[in-house]
């Protein structure tokens, strides 16, 4: 068996995050093969419970990813996820989730090279916690 | 609220509290002050409260204004009521305090509409644990009608979330009724608001009583209430955080979906968890079963509890409702509450306060939250751009 490797979900808004990730793959940059993306329209859209989700699924992290605060295509949508992940951070916590294993970027469509970084960050971050106990274990 | 000097009416009965408030709704409908109340009153088995709204003074007269169990929140009665806007009728509605910040949480999500609603809040005792009720309901009238009689909260007897309650009295109603620490068979009748004020006028009481005696009495027993609240919450974080304490606390969870259903904020139409979507594959169930070893059933006990908290521990006001309705006895309201006094103070919100401020997640400021910062990590260590 080969070394483990960590699962991660990446959960991209549609006019930043998802464009600099194409952005990174278009200009061949290289960054690790550990993250799978879902595209959604605005990190407004995302409910606490896509990442409890994704947790209880199987995947090792999540990643969640908008435009930078002013730069929503939706005006605000960002600022109110900001806002949601600041009640789950405590939340995840609780459940006892490390905290590592979650974690929120801004990546505009321009920062191509950021999104591979952040991404390289995410997946060497997770590494180290190792594989996530499941959110609902034998319960 | 008004910040003027506060100033109250009196009202005495034999029958303390109870019989003024019985009394206050009476001379509101026969005055023609509203059309009609909404307060609880016994069924006739003798063996629970309801919701009844009347107008009929022959069924007011049958009306337990402050009743000794809590079978159905009463912000619940007041969005079926309101849920679809302003009602032709003007509805007098006598409910606990937490009764009523759950209803306004509700307003703030639109589901309940203060428009022609008069709000009656009255210092709370705290309330019998239905179930203890449903057993012994002599038992259970004379122990709270002692509680009542004495003019302070109770200590016994009373469900676990009354006893660290720190809303027990005014609250932003229109009108209230105090009568903690004041002499026996009488009480304070308090405008909260305008339309209380209004109200009071309109059925002529007059308004010359003195209450700052009340007041610090009241600011007394919450700073004792606060503490216990700290206290017992604090420990039961400590017990139950992490993923073995969750799991553990929700061990006996039955998935029946009780404290949901009995919950005011969880107001969807169709929750996630009951949704087809939540159900997992056979295959997957058997991939992690083969995986673990075992597996328990039903699926997604903590998961539903811990979604259920994201979705609403920013608008818990605390009423202990899902600990009466869980049957197999999970302290649910002890945990909701643990994590709401975490949650709401990030935004420095306190659920069921009417000031004009709306939900923390229907607003936001530009620069705030550095703890979100903290955790949006880019690749240089740089801190999340701010324009």
């Amino acid at each position: 068996m080969s070394e483990w490797q960590p699962k991660i979900l990446a959960i991209l808004c549609n006019w930043c995050s998802y464009a600099g990730a194409d952005l990174a793959g278009v200009s061949r940059m290289q960054y690790p093969p550990n993250v799978r993306v879902v595209r959604i329209p605005c990190s407004g859209r995302v409910d606490p419970l896509m990442i409890l989700k994704g947790l209880q699924s199987g995947f090792d992290g999540v990643l969640v990813s908008g435009c930078h605060p002013g730069d929503c295509h939706y005006i605000s949508g960002n600022f109110v996820a900001r806002r949601r992940f600041a009640v789950l951070k405590p939340l995840l916590e609780f459940v006892g989730v490390e905290p590592d294993r979650v974690q929120f970027s801004w990546i505009s469509a321009g920062e191509g090279e950021r999104f591979a970084q952040v991404v390289t960050k995410v997946t060497e971050d997770i590494r180290k916690i190792g594989p996530a106990k499941r959110l609902v274990k034998g319960a | 609220m008004n910040d003027t000097e506060r100033s109250a009416a009196r009202m005495r009965s034999p029958e303390g509290i109870r019989g003024s408030l019985h009394d206050f709704l009476k001379i509101a409908v026969d005055k023609g002050a509203v059309d009609s109340v909404l307060a609880p009153v016994k069924v006739p088995a003798e063996n629970s409260y309801a919701w009844i709204l009347m107008n009929d003074p022959a069924v007011i007269e049958s009306a337990s204004p402050v009743a000794p169990v809590m079978p159905v929140q009463g912000a619940k009665a007041l969005k079926s009521l309101t849920r679809k806007g302003k009602g032709e009728s003007r509805i007098l509605a006598v409910m606990r305090p937490c009764e009523i910040r759950a209803g306004i949480e509700l307003m703030k999500l639109n589901q309940v509409h203060f428009d022609n609603i008069v709000l009656v809040s009255y210092d709370c005792p705290g309330a019998v644990p239905f179930q203890d009720y449903v057993k012994d309901p002599g038992f259970s009238e004379e122990s709270f009608g002692k509680m009542i009689a004495s003019g302070r909260p109770g200590e016994e007897n009373i469900k676990p979330a009354c006893g660290i309650c720190t809303e027990f009295s005014i609250v932003d109603s229109d009108i209230h009724f105090g009568y903690f620490g004041v002499d026996e068979g009488s009480a304070f009748v308090i405008p909260v608001s305008e339309q209380g004020a209004e109200l009071l006028d309109a059925i002529g009481l007059d308004r010359d009583a003195k209450i700052a005696d009340w007041e610090s009495e009241i600011s007394s027993i919450r700073d004792k209430r606060t503490k216990k609240r700290t206290e017992t919450l604090s420990a039961a974080g400590e017990r139950i955080k992490g993923l073995d304490g969750l799991i553990n606390a929700f061990r006996k969870c039955i998935g029946c979906h009780n404290c949901m259903s009995v919950c005011p904020i969880c107001y969807c139409r169709q929750c996630y968890f009951d949704s087809e979507v939540s159900k997992k594959d056979p295959d997957f169930i058997f991939e992690i079963a083969e995986k673990r070893g075992a597996m328990a059933f039903p699926r997604d006990k903590v998961m539903f509890h811990a979604g259920r908290m994201t979705h609403m521990s920013l608008s818990c006001v605390s009423c202990g409702f899902c600990t009466d309705a869980c049957p197999t006895g999970i302290p649910v309201a002890e945990i909701f509450s643990y994590m709401a006094d975490i949650t709401q103070p990030t935004f420095e919100y306190i659920a069921g306060k009417n000031n004009g401020e709306p939900l923390p997640l229907r607003k936001f400021e530009k620069k705030e939250l550095p703890l979100v910062h903290e955790i949006v990590k880019s690749a240089e260590g740089e801190e999340g751009s701010d324009e």
